[in-house]
């Protein structure tokens, strides 16, 4: 079974491994606002430059996260396509009236490097972590509760539901089910959809039932035990700086 | 001898108006081991619902030593029932095995050290040591099973349910589990209610039987229970194999004091009944004992 396990690498041990989740968090949340907002696109071309670095110190293989890279990098990719046929600007090639334009080749392009930048930037935080670090990290920084306690259900639960889901598909192709680009076969996915929607509903109240049963009041209590070190200010220090660096250079080429 | 639990006239219908449970009255001692049997949809589940106020009943039905609760503060009820439901990945719902066990802990407000006590002592009695950091989807069923149980156990509750604990185990993990159980009833006090329809693991987890099918059809120790064959077949029960060949070998002329309900028990009643002949038991076959035979037989058959 293929899990969208993200914290598969989490126990190697590298630079990026040993910073401090919560130092970690926070350093890579500014990298990744700052590199966003940036301009030029050669900055931007460094700022990936630099991120596939990061990933190298990490020691997580490229593959890993180029495969996780993929669903976020399709969904920017019209962008690549689309705005240099849309946008005005300095004409590049023209045919019959459709023309692309240097600007929105540019700008396309720095749609997809920064989304890159960014996206690699993730999930080199979360692959270097364990995911349920990740969560006590984000409940010790304060992140609202909810939101915490959310994402960490939905991470839990995702595999559950994986696992439902083919095991249903299984026993459905075990009855001779074929995809097939049709009426029928569509109302059997709607009904597939569905059953999943209707167990997980029926889950969810299970979960809470158990949880209630535990004292569970809507409140989540973790035994949080993190140690910021010298090392982990020296590395936010470095990365922050480098970032800074990154930002004046491309001010003072605009 | 105290009253662990108690249940008067309880009665439950869903929001879509099913009748789940109808009048139902049970009277548990402290120390007791309990099965509850019963087909499926029975109202075993929705009963225990009610056991750790998860359900609130409208009046006083459910009291746990004396006190009604509906109306006791989160951290003493949780302190007195674990409810350890059927499905393990509903009560695995952390990120790690440790913060799962410690969850009903933390939640009782107590320190971190005591926390950390109960969880390495929880895993400890389930046979779990080592397993802190393991995640859920990385773990056999039998595994998630014993880790729901230890997430229970860290509460320390005076009162355990459980739902359907031996269903979908393998015969090693459904023997360690069973073996768990006993010894936290024998030699820890807690008292035991179990819904099971693991009927070869009945005389091991059980003083006394309830039947329930949406009222408590019947309540006694397990051999009367068992005894009455039409009782079995109305609420789809089934007696042990082991119970069902000494009522067969009965018929050829071989009788026991009692009718043993598990190999142990076969054990000592054979020896019994035995050294009582002189050391010598002789099977025959007579004019009605093939009559009597598919009497038998044909009582228990569904
Ligand atoms: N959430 C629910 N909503 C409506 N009806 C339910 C719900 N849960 C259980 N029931 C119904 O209540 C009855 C008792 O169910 P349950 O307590 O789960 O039985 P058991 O555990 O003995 O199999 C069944 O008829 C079942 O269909
Ligand atoms: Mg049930």
């Amino acid at each position: 079974m293929k899990y969208p396990e993200i914290d598969k690498y989490a126990e190697l041990d590298s630079l990026i491994h040993r910073f401090d989740p919560r130092a970690k968090i926070i350093t890579f949340t500014i990298l990744i606002f700052s590199f966003v907002f940036i301009e030029d696109i050669r900055i931007a071309f460094v700022s990936l430059l630099f991120s596939s670095f990061i990933l190298l110190v990490s020691r997580i293989p490229f593959g890993f996260i180029f495969d996780r890279m993929k669903p976020g990098l399709i969904f920017v990719m019209p962008f690549l396509i689309v705005m240099p046929f849309a946008l005005d600007g300095n004409v590049l090639y023209s045919y019959n009236g459709i023309s692309i334009s240097y600007d929105g080749l540019y700008y396309g392009s720095l749609v997809v490097i920064r989304a890159a930048t960014s996206i690699m930037l993730t999930l080199i935080m979360l692959g270097t972590t364990k995911m349920d670090t990740t969560m006590k990290s984000l409940h010790s920084l304060k992140v609202p509760s909810p939101f915490v306690q959310t994402l960490m259900f939905s991470y839990r639960y995702i595999f559950v539901f994986i696992d439902e889901f083919f095991s249903m598909w299984t026993s459905m192709k075990a009855k001779g089910f074929k995809v097939k680009a049709n009426k029928h076969s569509l109302s059997i996915i709607g009904n597939l959809v569905g059953m999943i929607l209707v167990r997980s509903y029926e889950r969810a109240e299970r979960v809470y039932h158990s949880m209630a049963s535990k004292g569970y009041t809507g409140e989540s209590r973790t035994i949080v035990k993190f140690k910021m070190q010298t090392a982990d200010y020296g590395l936010a220090a470095i990365l922050i700086g480098t970032v800074l660096i990154f930002i004046i250079y491309g001010m003072s080429l605009s | 001898m105290k009253t662990a639990i108690s249940i008067t006239d309880l009665n439950y219908s869903y929001p879509d108006g099913t009748k789940a449970l109808d009048n139902v009255n049970i009277e548990i001692e402290q120390g007791e081991k309990i099965v509850i049997m019963g087909p499926n949809g029975a109202g075993k589940t929705t009963l225990f619902l009610h056991l750790n106020g998860v359900i609130r009943a409208e009046q006083d039905n459910v009291k746990i030593f004396g006190n009604n609760i509906g109306s006791m503060k989160t951290e003493d009820r949780i302190r007195e029932v674990g409810v350890v439901f059927a499905e393990p990945d509903d009560q695995l719902f952390m990120s790690t095995v440790y913060d799962d066990i410690a969850f009903g802990p933390l939640n009782m407000g107590l320190s971190e050290e005591e926390v950390d006590r109960r969880v390495k002592k929880a895993l400890a009695t389930v046979g779990l040591e080592g397993f802190e950091d393991k995640v859920p989807h990385h773990m056999s069923f039998g595994q998630k099973k014993k880790a729901a149980l230890a997430a229970v156990l860290s509460m320390e509750p005076r009162v355990l349910v459980l739902d359907e604990p031996t269903a979908n185990l393998d015969p090693k993990s459904r023997a360690d589990l069973i073996r768990v159980i006993n010894d936290l009833n024998k030699n820890h006090g807690i008292t035991t209610v179990i819904a099971m329809h693991d009927i070869n693991a009945l005389s091991e987890l059980a003083d006394r039987v309830y039947v329930l099918n949406r009222s408590i059809v019947a309540e006694g120790p397990t051999r009367d229970i068992f005894s009455d064959h039409v009782l079995v077949k109305e609420n789809n029960l089934d007696a042990p194999d082991i119970f069902k060949f000494f009522k067969i070998m009965k018929c050829f002329g071989g009788d026991c004091d009692q009718t043993p309900m598990s190999i142990d028990e076969s054990v000592k009643e054979l020896t019994q009944a035995i050294e009582a002949l002189e050391g010598k038991m002789s099977l025959h076959i007579h004019e009605s004992t093939h009559e009597m035979v598919n009497d038998v037989i044909s009582s228990y058959r569904h």
